[in-house]
């Protein structure tokens, strides 16, 4: 989809309005990838941004638990969710949960396809959730779901 | 509609991250600065996009009826996506020893 004299680093795009999907390209063989990503200790080294990451769980398996918890200075913030799909070396479905968000869950589908050349794309899909912590987001007056809100501004500017 | 488009919502998220000029946006944006133009147009009409003249270039932002609540945490998550990417890239590329 990226094709053409741009070069860029990465592509994303919303293919409807509550997905994001990020495609990139790394300059390393799929096994090394698909390790970087499921080591819990090489997780540690990259997931956090440069912040230090404690991996407190990690089950990569149908149904197993994730938990990660960055911690800088401006303080801590942890990241978990279920596995519901892992399926070596190419592809993992999670859930993902911000503590500073709760209740907006996102479905996590990272694939990684073997370019044959020594690298390997990454295509990440994240489905965020809108029904159920909408309804609760809504009502504590916090966070819109994005899908009501789209359809319900869109009326709103049409009207 | 103007939300009815995938191009216009990425346009609003990244605008929600911070403003940007129209040359800014169209490097992200595979379509020609035209039809970039007219998606910013269909915005600004919305009141979802509001622009200004600075110089020679044009800067977009989010407009008055600001899409906060909506963007505000698929743009937190994007950036934060694409900021373990960008980490794990560097990882990727600056540790040759990964493979045991």
């Amino acid at each position: 989809m990226n094709t053409g004299g741009k070069q860029f680093k990465h592509v994303m795009t919303t293919p409807s309005d509550r997905e994001i999907r990020v495609e990139r390209i790394f300059n390393a063989p799929r096994e090394r990838v698909w390790q970087a990503m499921t080591d819990p200790e090489l997780v540690a080294k990259w997931w956090g941004r440069g912040n230090e990451l404690v991996v407190e769980r990690m089950e990569l398996t149908r149904g197993g638990h994730w938990r990660f918890v960055e911690h800088s200075d401006h303080g801590t913030h942890g990241f978990e969710g279920r596995y519901s799909e892992v399926v070596p070396p190419e592809r993992v479905v999670q859930t993902f949960e911000w503590d500073g968000m709760p209740g907006h869950v996102a479905l996590e589908t990272m694939t990684l396809e073997d370019l044959g050349d020594g690298r390997t794309k990454l295509v990440n899909v994240s489905l965020f959730m809108t029904s159920a912590d909408r309804d609760g987001a809504l009502a504590s007056g916090m966070e819109a779901g994005m899908e009501a809100s789209y359809a319900a501004l869109d009326r709103v500017l049409a009207a | 509609m103007a939300l009815s488009d995938p191009t216009r919502r990425a346009i609003l998220l990244k605008l929600g991250r911070k403003e940007a000029s129209l040359g800014e946006l169209h490097a992200d944006f595979e379509m020609t600065l035209t039809g970039l133009k007219k998606h910013v147009h269909v915005l600004e009409e919305a009141g979802l996009v509001s622009t200004r003249k600075v110089g020679r270039a044009r800067h977009c932002r989010l407009g008055p009826k600001k899409l906060e609540n909506v963007t505000k945490w698929m743009s937190l998550y994007r950036d934060m996506l694409e900021e373990r990417l960008d980490h794990l890239q560097a990882f990727l590329e600056s540790n040759e020893e990964v493979a045991r």
